[in-house]
């Protein structure tokens, strides 16, 4: 039990990571909010992120610019950190996306409730149903 | 309203959440704890790949900044296709609040 928290207090950014991807997952399940599990979304993003960041680090080491003047000097790892400016752009996307989305439906029903959209949704299909008999 | 809407079966649902999220959590956690650990410099990731980064990215792009070199020299295709990427989401954006002119 010792050898396993000393392992988690070792490894707490993953820690971090996963927890903060909890919160995110759970802010998505419980709000009927479209705004609320969009920030949600990008909370988990954010987790992710933090996770690759954390991979690339040593201890002791420069940020990966070469510095001339130290050759003796230990560079992180480059590679992760520029996945994660394409996970950026990615994340930006699927924001704006989701936003211009919401507008829409904002505007369609008047609001931002999903359990309220779905209820406007089924009495304009059933009043449909009734003008059709 | 807000009240009236915390009806029975929203903290059902918020207790099943929750339950269901320390359970999948603990699994996680318990990934974490094989994980190499944190910091250390002969982590798996930092293989050679990072290795011919590091040492490779002056002589191969003259540009001392290694993410730099990465992103716009390296893996060039990709940074010019991803900004595909950016220009479809904008172009959905905008086809998504265009208003429609035949309601005007």
């Amino acid at each position: 039990m010792q050898t396993i928290i000393a392992k988690l207090i070792t490894n707490y950014p993953y820690v971090g990571a996963f927890i903060l991807f909890g919160i995110g997952c759970f802010t998505i399940i419980v709000n009927s909010n479209l705004l609320k599990k969009l920030i949600g979304i990008n909370i988990m993003e954010s987790s992710i992120f933090l996770l690759f960041i954390a991979a690339s680090n040593i201890h002791g080491g420069t940020a990966p610019i070469l510095d001339p003047t130290n050759p003796e000097a230990v560079y992180i790892n480059p590679v992760t950190t520029a996945l994660m400016l394409t996970g950026i752009v990615v994340s930006l996307s699927v924001t704006a996306l989701a936003l211009a989305l919401i507008i829409k439906l904002y505007r369609l029903y008047g609001s931002m409730d999903a359990h309220v959209i779905f209820m406007k949704r089924n009495e304009v299909q059933n009043s449909g149903s009734h003008n059709q008999q | 309203m807000r009240n009236k809407n915390m009806t029975h079966r929203t903290i059902l649902r918020r207790v099943f959440s929750v339950i269901l999220l320390i359970l999948s959590l603990y699994i996680i956690i318990l990934g974490v704890i094989e994980l190499p650990p944190y910091g250390a410099p002969d982590n798996p990731v930092h293989n050679y790949v990072a290795q011919r980064y590091i040492e490779d990215a002056l002589e191969d792009t003259g540009v001392l900044n290694m993410v730099t070199a990465i992103i716009v020299d390296y893996r060039a295709y990709d940074t010019l296709i991803e900004t595909t990427v950016l220009f479809t989401a904008i172009m959905a954006v905008m086809i998504t609040l265009k208003k429609d002119p035949s309601k005007n």
